[in-house]
């Protein structure tokens, strides 16, 4: 019978069907579900998936935290690139069914796929505790606080010439271009969205200095690359000498372990980013995913990602020098978290960004 | 076609893309018989034979083996090779390197399901037969040439396929065996009552081995019938020519007598002979005659011609004589040493054939 | 199964055609059919000088790899040089260590604050080389390629009777001038087919410009493509698809040419063929210079840039000013054993290399028995099917093959087990393995399958008692050598990597990508470590290399 009703009719009809079932039995919603309902519910679902861009060593701490606290449920967690990890989810979510949670440092692409439709809402008494900016619709909710500046090699660049500042870097640019000529680095804007992200967030905040900014890049003739751990490896080996725009969670990580690298934080404004989370609207494990969401975010989940993740914490009640609150102490007024919403789309529109990445190589690539 | 016929071949035709090799070949193999194709190389003979093995794809005709069709073209029959259950000596002995002499021959039998105690037994009966018990465990590398013919041969046999199939059989043998190996081989399918089917494109090996010949040329049969027919009655020139060692002069017919024509060869020299087609005055001809036929004459008479011997030749068994005619050689054999000069050659004209 | 071939073959490629005409990727509702893609690659700078760059390394690449391995091969197959027999394997050894790990390697070496590069600026003041320019790339990508020119045209060479380099002797050439003269014109259709080869390889060529050309932005269309999967921060299928189109139709003609020219040097040789014994020319003083040169292109071309991964593998940190012995650690190693996906991934390329290496070998014999002297149309057909994956860059086929194993029901739930990457691998290397089996089963006389049939074996039982057991010690050569290019295999499983279908190299790129360089180190060595096991394990068989 339903067969003739068009889609819509019928979509509704299910959904009056399903009301009334809940109204027969005086079910509860399904949003406040306390805790130990939620752990039971996941434990029955055995299983999650996540994607994430996190790196396996960092994302076990957490999981390995996650599975003592719920041996029921199979984390299986797969490192991928930003890219990679959007593309696969929007083709495995045209196919069927993808992860159960992303979780990505590209905040722009992971905002796309939220307003895309693609995630579905959750509200705890964790994800109450965000900040506003962290916390977009009760979808995407910002996990980390990681903030963004400048990594130079302590053997070869002399500790009067490590900029303090944005102007700082742009004066030793063009004071002693010959010196650091081919030996600056930074993201290609081109190959990775992280970067990309970053230099727009650059545009917006920095004002008329970006454009010097992109002078002295063009005098110098910066080296792009496209991801931190490359432009890392060639500040400690000397080949450069400071990158720019380098994740300093990232840096904090490898300088425990080779004392040639170096990290500033820049004293007149530092991007902030944070790695966004949500859950897949197609979940095939809803609730073990809401539980993971719940951990991460939780004290103790950001308790693993301050000090043992070398991620920063982005919860305000997390004390330490990587979280959110030690950097207050530190920076003040200066950091700038980039908010999670729909103001990061604005770059994904097609010409934006072609026009953005023209302007880039018009004058990056200017000798 | 009588109840002996054994393998039929009706209106055969072959071609490898649109280039011809058989044009209609019919032929028929009666049971105990030796049959020779024989041919210049491209004749096709080589490809009829594998033809009727179901190695070759022919387009049109039939074949037919102990009156099972095993090829029809026109009714869409084509039974596989491993079907026809023909037995093929190929040229190169084909035996399986990584089977022992034992398995090589052993393996028909193995394909057709008998038991392994009987397939001993009947292996061992065929080697021993072929004087080759010794060798049984022997791999096919450690075998002389003459001893991989003969396990090719005992392969073949070991299931008696009604027809056997030999393709140039002691071509791989070198030059002195041969001979010792075709008579040991005719005598052995005579002694076994063998039908077989042999390709070889040396006519005195033809002659020898067979009961009746057919000669192919450019995928048709010339000419067939005994070995004496084809080297004594030879019914086309290019038959005359391949049969036998021959004269072959070009020449223009001066006169025709009934069945005998007279040519004028060369400055002259005038030779009588069989007329063997229709050829009128005026028109050119070629003559040919056995060397054999050609004899060392003491002085000039009829079918005589007086001629200049360049050289002769001592080949062991006779002398070679060889002659200046016009711009063309002739040659004759006798007995003893010549020396040069003018000689008197007599031509017999039952033995010169005018084509 | 032809038809399962078929579709396995052309089933990716219309799906990369099919992208390459859409406005989107080919799952999302919103696209239709549009030749934007390539209206945009056609407007993109990038794409031309990607497309010159291609040029210049395809030209340049054959014009180093053609003379060196002409005369290389000259050398060894023709002239009395001392210890030819240990150097016929290093001489091969690039053709199966991983370009990626090349490239790796070069940087960690020669790179401006190389280990190579800091120890000759201590003894000469500057290095005047620079690791990432073109010049430096198209240089490497025809020295890596030489082994490919010395390959056919030593095979050329052997056939050729040592007479007519005799007969130039006598008349008072040198053996240069021999070689020049006589020897290597004399295999020119042989040269021709492989200056097509590094052609073609050279528009494929991924590993090398990915990771030497990114600091100075020299890009190549297959990097090119790869960046296109970030440009405009969302997937760019179509844009991908519209490149890899351009690439086949520059590719696929290429891989025809090299069929026809392929069948005319087979020809040329068969005529020069039963050669009469040979004889070596005696090279006298030659063979110091000989020697030099060939130990000066092993070293640049494998010690080199080995060393320096096996290098990077051990140190901490490196470059100008650092002391390595300070420095040295087994950490990588220690990491690459902790984590899971890293042994996972070491698992999984021995289980691709030798359990998936034997069952595509067994794919590709059964494939080659099927048309196996069966000159119809349908043989015709799978040899054209089975030439057509060479033609499609590794990367997009992967991609195809992630899409297919994504979209088609019954193979979605093998999309994160090792068979997508195994089926990836071994449609990519179709052509490569068929011409291993065809050449091994062309070894079988066919007489001796003929003689099978005669008396009483259908064409199965044929295959199964005569043939297959014939070419044994053939089969077991295909298995390591497509063992060694499964290991050395990167760019087909980068789009593949999941959980569960982590190999080492799509691991390497991908790793390279987010700049973990320690873990690259490690499992680049050990990449190393198990192609050369494959290598001395077919040595130890007497495996030729080469047919």
């Amino acid at each position: 019978m339903n067969t003739f009703l068009p889609a819509s009719r019928r979509r509704f009809g299910k959904l009056l069907v399903a009301t009334c079932v809940a109204a027969a039995f005086g079910a509860a919603p399904a949003l406040a579900q306390t805790p130990s309902e939620l752990a039971a519910a996941a434990a029955k679902e055995g299983k999650l998936v996540i994607y994430g861009v996190t790196d396996n060593e960092q994302a076990n701490h957490l999981i390995r935290e996650f599975r003592a606290q719920y041996p029921a449920v199979q984390v299986e967690y797969s490192n991928m690139s930003t890219t990679e990890l959007y593309n696969r989810f929007i083709s495995e979510s045209a196919a069927g069914a993808s992860a159960d949670v992303t979780w990505s440092s590209a905040m722009d692409l992971q905002v796309k796929l939220v307003n895309d439709g693609y995630a579905q809402p959750h509200k705890s008494a964790e994800t109450a505790k965000l900040p506003d900016w962290a916390n977009w619709k009760n979808e995407a909710f910002g996990t980390t606080y990681e903030p963004v500046g400048f990594v130079y090699n302590k053997r070869l660049v002399p500790a009067a010439d490590v900029p303090q500042s944005h102007a700082d870097f742009v004066r030793l640019l063009s004071a002693q271009a010959d010196k650091y000529k081919g030996k600056v680095t930074t993201y290609d804007p081109e190959k990775s969205g992280v970067g990309f992200m970053l230099v727009t967030q650059d545009k917006q905040v920095n004002g008329a200095g970006f454009n010097d900014l992109l002078k002295a890049f063009g005098g110098v003739a910066v080296r792009v690359q496209g991801a931190t751990g490359t432009m890392m490896e060639r500040i400690a080996s000397g080949e450069n000498l400071i990158g720019y725009n380098l994740n300093a969670a990232y840096a904090l990580t490898r300088a425990r372990k080779d004392p040639s690298l170096g990290i500033v934080l820049p004293k007149d404004y530092t991007l902030v980013l944070s790695r966004v989370m949500f859950i897949a609207k197609g979940a095939r494990h809803p609730n073990a995913a809401k539980l993971w969401v719940d951990f991460v975010l939780s004290k103790k989940g950001q308790e693993i990602i301050a000090n043992k993740a070398d991620l920063y914490a982005i919860r305000g009640d997390v004390e330490g020098e990587t979280t959110a609150s030690g950097l207050k102490k530190q920076l003040g007024d200066a950091l700038r978290p980039v908010p999670i919403g729909t103001g990061l789309l604005t770059y994904l529109d097609q010409a934006k960004r072609l026009d953005f990445i023209k302007q880039w190589n018009g004058a990056v690539k200017a000798k | 076609m009588t109840d002996k016929t054994i393998l039929t071949v009706d209106d055969l035709a072959l071609a490898y893309g649109s280039n011809p090799i058989l044009k209609g070949v019919s032929m028929q193999l009666r049971r105990g018989e030796v049959v020779s194709l024989l041919g210049p190389s491209g004749s096709g003979k080589t490809t009829l034979l594998r033809a009727v093995a179901g190695l070759e794809q022919p387009h049109e005709g039939r074949v037919k083996i102990a009156g099972r069709t095993i090829y029809d073209g026109a009714a869409g029959i084509d039974v596989p090779a491993e079907k026809r259950d023909l037995g093929l000596v190929f040229q190169s002995y084909a035996l399986w390197p990584h089977k022992t002499v034992f398995d090589n021959v052993a393996y028909p039998l193995k394909l057709r399901k008998v038991g392994s105690a009987e397939i001993a037994e009947r292996v061992q009966a065929a080697l021993k037969n072929l004087g080759l018990a010794h060798l049984a465990e022997r791999y096919p590398h450690q075998l002389s040439g003459g001893q991989q013919q003969r396990v090719s041969i005992a392969r073949a046999l070991v299931y008696n396929p009604p027809v056997i199939l030999l393709d140039e059989p002691l071509s791989n043998l070198d030059a002195k065996m041969r001979e010792e190996a075709r008579a040991w081989l005719r005598n052995l399918i005579v002694e076994m009552q063998l039908s077989a089917l042999v390709v070889t494109h040396d006519q005195s090996e033809a002659m020898a081995m067979s009961d009746r010949i057919l000669l192919l040329n450019g995928g048709v049969i010339e000419q067939q019938g005994t070995p004496q027919e084809m080297y004594s009655q030879p019914k086309t020139l290019f038959v005359a020519d391949f049969m036998g060692s021959n004269n072959i002069l070009k020449g223009r017919v001066a006169e025709i007598r009934g069945g005998e024509a007279c040519v004028e060869v060369g400055e002259g020299l005038r030779l009588w002979g069989q007329r063997r087609n229709d050829a009128a005055v005026g028109q050119e001809v070629s003559v040919v005659v056995r060397v054999e036929q050609v004899r060392l004459a003491e002085g000039p008479a009829e079918h005589r011609v007086g001629i200049d011997l360049a050289t002769s030749m001592f080949l062991g068994d006779r002398f070679e004589y060889v002659f200046h005619a016009g711009s063309a050689l002739l040659r004759a054999w006798g007995s003893r040493q010549e020396a040069s000069g003018r000689r008197w050659l007599e031509f017999p004209p039952d033995a010169v054939w005018v084509f | 199964m032809v038809a399962a071939l078929a579709l396995s073959v052309f089933f990716p490629l219309g799906l990369v055609f099919y992208q390459s005409v859409l406005s989107g990727p080919f799952f999302m509702p919103a696209a239709r059919l549009s030749l934007e893609a390539f209206a945009f690659i056609f407007d993109d700078p990038d794409f031309w000088s990607a497309t010159k760059n291609t040029l210049i390394i395809a030209v340049g690449m054959s014009v180093i790899a053609i003379p060196l391995g002409a005369i290389l091969a000259f050398i060894m197959v023709r002239t009395d040089l001392p210890g030819r027999r240990w150097l016929e394997t290093p001489i091969l050894i690039p053709i199966f260590v991983s370009p990626v790990v090349l490239g790796f390697g070069y940087v960690v070496s020669l790179g401006p604050v190389g280990f190579f590069s800091v120890w000759f600026e201590q003894l000469f003041g500057s290095v005047p080389w620079n690791i990432y320019s073109m010049t430096s790339i198209v240089l490497i990508a025809g020295l890596t390629h030489v082994p490919h020119v010395y390959l056919y045209s030593s095979s050329a060479l052997r056939n050729l009777g040592s007479d007519v380099e005799e007969a130039a002797r006598l008349s008072g050439a040198s053996p240069f001038r021999v070689a020049r003269d006589v020897s290597i014109p004399m295999v020119s259709p042989a040269l021709l087919y492989v200056g097509v080869l590094v052609f073609f390889l050279g528009f494929e060529i991924f590993g090398l410009p990915l990771i030497l050309g990114d600091p100075e932005g020299h890009l190549v269309l297959t990097t090119y493509l790869y960046k296109l999967t970030n440009k405009l921060g969302t997937p760019s299928y179509h844009l991908m698809a519209a490149v890899a189109t351009c690439i086949i139709a520059v590719t696929f003609p290429l891989v025809l040419l090299q069929r026809v020219l392929l069948k005319s040097a087979q020809r040329f040789v068969a005529v020069k063929g039963k050669s009469a014994r040979q004889r070596r020319l005696a090279l006298g003083g030659w063979k110091w210079v000989a020697l030099a040169l060939i130990g000066a292109w092993l070293v640049l071309t494998i010690v080199v840039p080995v060393a320096g991964v096996a290098l990077r593998s051990v140190v901490s940190s490196w470059g100008a000013g650092i002391n390595l012995l300070e420095v040295l650690t087994l950490d990588h190693f220690r990491a690459v054993f902790e984590e899971d996906t890293m042994i996972r991934s070491i698992l999984n390329s021995v289980l691709i290399g030798t359990l998936g290496g034997a069952v595509a070998v067994g794919g590709y014999l059964l494939i080659g028995l099927a048309t196996h002297r069966k000159p119809d149309g349908l043989s015709r057909f799978v040899d054209y099917v089975v030439l057509t994956p060479r033609a499609i860059p590794g990367l997009m086929a992967g991609l195809a093959v992630f899409w297919v194993f994504l979209f088609v029901p019954f193979l979605a739930p093998l999309r994160s087990t090792l068979f997508s990457v195994w089926f990836a691998y071994a449609v990519v290397w179709l052509a490569y393995g068929m011409r291993l089996i065809q050449s091994a089963l062309m070894q079988v006389g066919p007489e001796l399958e003929e003689a099978g049939r005669l008396v009483g074996a259908s064409r199965a039982r044929v295959s199964r008692d005569i043939t297959v057991p014939l070419i044994r010690n053939g089969l077991l050569g295909s298995w390591l050598l497509i063992f060694m290019i499964f290991e050395r295999e990167y760019s087909t499983g980068v789009y593949l990597l999941s959980p569960g279908t982590e190999v080492i190299g799509a691991q390497i790129v991908s790793l390279w990508a987010s700049g973990a360089v320690d873990v690259v180190a490690a499992l680049s060595l050990i990449n190393m470590l198990l192609v050369g096991c494959g290598l001395a394990l077919a040595l130890r068989f007497g495996v030729k290399l080469h047919d």
